[in-house]
C-alpha cells in the first residue's frame, strides 16, 4: 500500500517534468529516494512502535504529503527554465527541497509521537500544562509586532518570524488544545451533561456550566480580533464544540455552540471591515471590480478549476501560477486545475478516508480520553479541509488556513504528521488484541497499566 | 460517547459530501463558463501554446493561406503569421495577446479548438498524446478577386475606399477589401507592451487603417440608390415599366420650395424621359418625382428588403447597418430617393443591392465561411446558402437589370466609358453609378459609388465599390469594380 503511494507520487513527479519540459525532471532520483526513505522510516517505526495501528492511515498520509511536494515542485518551476508563469515570486528555488525537509521533520514528529507516547492516556497528565501551552502558542503572534507575526501580503498575524525562519504556532496550539479539551472534558463531562431546564424539547445545561464554552468562544474571538485569522478561530471553536458534544452527548451544547459561532461571525462581519469583506467576496465575487481586486485570488482559483474541468489539464499543463499564494491556501485549486474534477475528488476522498479511519479508531478504543481525543482530532482534520477547500471553491466564505499535508510550509506539515501519529497511537490501542484473561471472565477486566 | 462519535462522523460525511458536490458544480457544471470568462488569463495564454487553426481562402483562384500559426524558435509557443497580411486584413482581422478581430475573433472557437463539435477530437488527441490543434477555417474569399480589389484600391491615389464582391447566386463573399489598411503581422507579437505601442499608433493614425470600411463605415449612396427607388416604383406599380415616361424638369421645384437639380444642371431628354433613359443618364429630378410618387414609407420598406436598416446582419463579423430614414415629408422623400439627405450605405450593402437584382430578385444571405475542417480532416461545419429576403419579383428584377445594362451599354450611359464596351469589350456589366455630395459643398470631395454585377446574362459576381472623395462614380469607382470582375471571371 505504501509502495503504491510512493509509486503514485513518483509517477506524478515525472509527469510534471514531462508536462513542463518534455523530459524526466533531474531531481527524480534524489527527491524520489528521499521521499521513499522518509516514508520507509515511518513504516518501520510503525511496525516497531504501533504494530496494531490502522494500516491505511500511513499510506494515505504519505500519498497526500507526496502529492503536495509534487505540486510545490511544479509551482516552483513556473517562470523557470522557459516555462510560463513568472508571476510566482513567492516560491524560492529551494522550495521543493525545503518541503522534502519539512516532510522529514514531520515524519520525525510522527515517529516521536509513537515512540514517546506509548499510551494515549499519558497525555491526560499534562492536560492543564498543554492547555496553557496551547494558549500561549496562540497568543504569541498577537503580542508580537506585526513585522514578526504577519504573513506577508495577507494581513494575518499568525506566525513567529525570526530571521528568515518562521513558525506558525497555531498548528501546534491546535494539537495541544485538543489534548487539553479531551483531558478537561473527560473529567468534567458528567457535570456538563447535567441537565438544567428543559426548553422547547431541549435539555438546556445549567447556566454556570456555560463557562467553558464561553471561554473557548471568547478565546477564538480574541484570535480573530488580534490575529485577523478567521479560519483558525473557526477551527478552534468548532473543535471545542465537537469535543464537548462527544463528551456530553448533549445536543443543547451543539446548538449553543453553533448559535454562539453564528452570532460571533455576524458580529465580526459587522464590526471588522476585513471580515465583512470576506462575506462580500464570497457572495459577489464577480460583481464590480471584485474580480480584479478583492476577489482576485478567489476568482483566479475558480477560473483555474473551471479551466481544468473534469479531467484537468494534466500536471504541468495548467497555469495555476495566476492564483496568488497558490502554493499555500489555494493549493487545492492547483490540483483542481491540473488533475481536474476527478483528481480533486480522489484527493478529497483520501482526506475523507483519513478522517474516517481516525473516527473509527476513536469508536473502537475503550479509554474515554483516547476516544475523545481521537474523535476531536479526526473532526479537526475534516473541519480544516472543509474550511479551506470550501473557502477556495466558494462554498463558504474564504478564510485562510493551510490545507493539511498539501500546503507549502513546515508548521502545518509537522503538526499534521504529529496528529496522524496520535491517531495511529489511538488506533493501535483500539486494535491491540486484549491480553488473554488470566482467570475466568468475571466482573473484572484486565487493563494494561499505563 | 460512541453515539455522539457516530453523529460527528455523519457531520464529517456531510462536510465531505458538500465539498464533493461543490467541486462537481464548479468543475463540471460551471467549468465552461468559468473557463471562458473574459479575463481568464489561462485561456488567453493557452492559445499560444497550441497550434491555432489556419484560415484559408478557398474561393476561385485556388486555396491560399491567409493566416497560420508557426512555432517560435526556441520556445514552446506559436505565433500567428499572415502571408499576405495587408491584402486580407479586413477579412482575417488579427489575433494578438490582447484579443482578436475579424474572422480570428468570429471563429475563435474553431480556430482555438474549443468548439463543442471538436470536443471528441480533442479527447482523442489527448489520449493518443498528440498535441492539441485548432480547426482550419475555409473562407469563400476568391484570392483572385481579393488581390485585384486590394491592388485597385491601393493604386487609386490614396483615397479611403472599399470594395465588396458577392456571388449573387449563393451570397458567398468573394472579396472584401478596405484601404488604407494595416499589416496584421505587426500585431502578432507575443510581447504585450510592444503590442500596446503598435496598437496605439494604429489607433492614432488619422487614416484609420484599422477601420473595416467594407462593412463598418457608411457613405452617402448617391444615385446608386436609384436601383432601390426603381425597384420600389416598379413593384408598387407607381411606374409601369422602364419604358414609362416620367417628368424630369430641370430644375425641379420641391414642395418646400427648394430647387433640385440634375448633375451639372443638365436637362434630361427634354424633361420627358422614359424611366430607363432617366436611369442611364442618372437624372435626379426624374427619380425625385418617382420617389415622391412611391412615398417615403414604401421606399423605406423596399430598402429594408434589400437589407438596409438591418443592424443584426453578420457575415459573421457584425455589419454596420446601411440607413434610409423613415420620412413622410415629400420634399425630403425626394432627396432620399436619389440617395442624398441622411441615406448612408456600406460597400457591402451596395454589393447586396446588385446581387439581389442579379439573382432574379432574391437576396442571398452574405457569408464568408465555406467550411471548417477538424485536424483529422473531417468537416465539422459548413455554410448552406440561405435566402435573406426577396426584395422584388423576378420580373421587376429583370426590368431593373435591363436599366442597369443600359448604364454601361448605351453610349449615353454614365458608365459607358469606364464599364462599357470601350473598357471591357464584349463583357456586359450591369451597373449603376453614384456621385454623392457629402455635405461639404465641394465637387472635388464627392464620394464615388458603383454597384454592379456581371456577366449580365449569367451573373456570377456582384460588386459594390465606394471611394471616399473619389469624385464621379463612373470615373473613380467603376474602374475598380471592373478590375475585380475581370480578375474573377478571368478572361470572361
Amino acid at each position: 500500500m505504501l509502495a503504491f503511494a510512493v509509486a503514485v507520487v513518483l509517477f506524478a513527479y515525472a509527469n510534471v517534468g514531462f508536462g513542463l519540459n518534455g523530459k524526466v525532471p533531474s531531481g527524480l532520483v534524489g527527491y524520489g529516494l528521499a521521499f521513499a526513505a522518509i516514508v520507509g522510516c515511518a513504516h518501520l517505526a510503525v511496525r516497531q512502535l504501533a504494530p496494531w495501528a490502522d494500516p491505511l492511515l500511513l499510506p494515505l498520509a504519505a500519498l497526500l504529503n507526496g502529492l503536495g511536494i509534487v505540486m510545490i515542485y511544479r509551482l516552483q518551476q513556473s517562470g523557470r527554465s522557459g516555462n510560463p508563469g513568472s508571476q510566482i515570486i513567492t516560491l524560492s528555488s529551494s522550495a521543493t527541497a525545503e518541503q522534502v525537509l519539512y516532510s522529514a521533520l514531520g515524519v520525525a514528529a510522527f515517529v516521536a509521537v509513537l515512540a514517546f507516547i506509548r499510551e494515549v492516556r499519558v497525555l491526560q497528565r499534562y492536560t492543564y500544562t498543554l492547555g496553557a501551552a496551547g494558549l500561549v502558542l496562540l497568543a504569541i503572534p498577537a503580542l508580537l509586532p506585526s513585522s514578526m507575526s504577519e504573513v506577508p501580503g495577507t494581513g494575518a498575524k499568525i506566525q513567529i518570524a525570526v530571521g528568515g525562519f518562521s513558525v506558525q504556532p497555531d498548528q501546534f496550539a491546535e494539537l495541544a488544545l485538543a489534548v487539553f479539551f479531551a483531558g478537561y472534558l473527560v473529567t468534567k463531562r458528567d457535570v456538563l451533561a447535567l441537565a438544567g431546564r428543559r426548553f422547547l424539547g431541549i435539555d438546556l445545561p445549567r447556566a454556570r456550566d456555560l463557562g467553558p464554552v464561553l471561554i473557548a468562544w471568547g478565546v477564538s474571538l480574541l484570535v480573530l480580533v488580534f490575529e485577523t485569522d478567521i479560519g483558525t478561530s473557526a477551527l478552534f471553536f468548532g473543535l471545542f464544540v465537537a469535543m464537548l458534544y462527544i463528551a456530553t452527548q448533549r445536543t443543547s451544547w451543539l446548538l449553543i455552540g453553533i448559535a454562539l459561532f453564528l452570532f460571533g461571525a455576524f458580529a465580526a462581519s459587522q464590526m471588522f471591515g476585513h471580515v465583512g469583506e470576506r462575506f462580500t467576496i464570497w457572495l459577489h465575487p464577480w460583481a464590480g471590480d471584485n474580480p480584479t481586486h478583492n476577489a482576485y485570488q478567489l476568482v483566479q482559483g475558480l477560473e483555474g478549476m473551471g479551466f481544468g474541468g473534469v479531467f484537468g489539464t494534466g500536471l504541468g499543463h495548467g497555469q495555476p501560477f495566476w492564483t496568488p499564494l497558490v502554493q499555500s491556501d489555494f493549493i487545492m485549486t492547483a490540483f483542481g486545475e491540473e488533475l481536474g474534477l476527478t483528481g480533486l475528488m480522489a484527493m478529497l476522498l483520501i482526506f475523507g478516508l483519513i478522517v474516517q479511519r481516525g473516527l473509527r479508531a476513536a469508536v473502537a478504543v475503550r479509554d474515554p480520553f483516547a476516544k475523545l481525543l481521537g474523535g476531536g482530532l479526526a473532526f479537526a482534520v475534516a473541519l480544516q479541509v472543509f474550511i479551506i477547500v470550501g473557502g477556495v471553491t466558494q462554498l463558504i466564505p474564504l478564510t485562510g488556513i493551510t490545507t493539511p499535508f498539501l500546503s507549502q510550509g513546515g508548521s502545518s506539515l509537522i503538526a499534521t504528521w504529529a496528529l496522524v501519529g496520535l491517531l495511529m497511537r489511538i488506533s493501535d490501542a483500539a486494535r491491540r488484541p486484549a491480553p488473554q484473561p488470566i482467570q475466568d471472565e468475571g466482573m473484572t477486566q484486565v487493563v494494561r497499566a499505563g | 460517547m460512541n453515539r455522539a462519535l457516530f453523529r460527528i462522523s455523519l457531520a464529517c460525511l456531510a462536510m465531505f459530501v458538500l465539498l464533493l458536490l461543490n467541486v462537481n458544480y464548479v468543475q463540471a457544471f460551471e467549468a465552461g463558463s468559468l473557463s471562458n470568462r473574459p479575463g481568464n488569463a489561462r485561456v488567453f495564454d493557452q492559445q499560444f501554446q497550441y497550434q491555432r487553426g489556419a484560415i484559408i481562402a478557398a474561393g476561385t483562384g485556388g486555396n491560399t493561406t491567409l493566416a497560420e500559426s508557426l512555432p517560435v524558435k526556441g520556445t514552446s509557443t506559436f505565433q500567428r503569421h499572415y502571408p499576405d497580411g495587408a491584402a486580407y486584413a479586413p477579412v482575417t482581422g488579427f489575433d494578438s495577446v490582447y484579443g482578436s478581430t475579424g474572422i480570428e475573433a468570429a471563429y475563435e472557437k474553431y480556430l482555438a479548438g474549443t468548439a463543442p463539435s471538436l470536443a471528441v477530437h480533442n479527447l482523442i488527441s489527448l489520449l493518443t498524446g498528440k498535441p492539441k490543434q485548432g480547426a482550419t477555417v475555409y473562407l469563400t474569399i476568391s484570392p483572385r478577386a481579393q488581390q485585384a480589389a486590394y491592388k485597385a484600391l491601393r493604386d487609386d491615389g490614396g483615397h479611403q475606399a472599399a470594395a465588396v464582391a458577392i456571388d449573387p447566386a449563393t451570397g458567398a463573399i468573394l472579396a472584401l477589401a478596405s484601404y488604407p489598411t494595416f499589416n496584421p503581422n505587426q500585431l502578432t507579437t507575443l510581447d504585450g507592451p510592444k503590442f500596446v505601442k503598435i496598437d496605439k499608433a494604429l489607433l492614432a493614425d488619422p487614416s484609420q487603417p484599422l477601420l473595416n470600411r467594407a462593412i463598418n463605415e457608411t457613405y452617402p449612396p448617391g444615385s446608386s440608390f436609384k436601383v432601390v427607388t426603381s425597384s420600389a416604383a416598379f413593384s408598387t406599380g407607381k411606374v409601369a415599366s422602364p419604358a414609362a415616361i416620367v417628368s424630369a424638369p430641370q430644375p425641379l421645384r420641391l414642395p418646400n420650395g427648394n430647387l433640385l437639380n440634375n448633375d451639372g444642371d443638365e436637362t434630361c431628354f427634354g424633361g420627358r424621359p422614359q424611366v430607363i433613359q432617366a436611369f442611364l443618364l442618372s437624372c435626379n429630378t426624374a427619380f425625385a418625382n418617382i420617389g415622391m410618387k412611391v412615398g417615403g414609407p414604401a421606399l423605406r420598406s423596399y430598402a429594408d428588403k434589400f437589407g438596409w436598416n438591418d443592424s443584426a446582419l453578420t457575415i459573421p463579423m457584425p455589419v454596420s447597418p446601411s440607413t434610409v430614414p423613415l420620412i413622410t415629408d415629400k420634399s425630403f422623400t425626394a432627396m432620399t430617393s436619389i440617395g442624398q439627405l441622411d441615406d448612408a450605405v456600406t460597400p457591402l450593402q451596395e454589393a447586396m443591392d446588385a446581387a439581389a437584382i442579379a439573382n432574379h430578385g432574391t437576396l442571398m444571405r452574405p457569408y464568408l465561411l465555406q467550411s471548417v475542417q477538424a485536424p483529422d480532416l473531417s468537416t465539422i461545419a459548413s455554410t448552406t446558402p440561405s435566402v435573406l429576403s426577396q426584395p422584388v419579383s423576378p420580373q421587376v428584377a429583370g426590368e431593373v437589370q435591363q436599366m442597369m445594362v443600359a448604364v454601361t451599354q448605351n453610349p449615353l450611359g454614365t458608365a459607358y466609358a469606364t464599364a462599357g464596351p470601350p473598357a471591357v469589350g464584349s463583357l456586359v456589366i450591369a451597373g449603376k453609378t453614384g456621385t454623392a455630395e457629402n455635405g461639404i459643398n465641394n465637387g472635388g470631395l464627392d464620394d464615388a459609388v458603383f454597384t454592379c454585377f456581371a456577366p449580365a446574362s449569367d451573373p456570377r459576381i456582384a460588386v459594390g465599390v465606394i471611394v471616399k472623395g473619389g469624385g464621379f462614380g463612373a470615373a473613380a469607382a467603376a474602374p475598380i469594380a471592373v478590375k475585380i470582375i475581370e480578375a474573377y471571371l478571368g478572361g470572361h
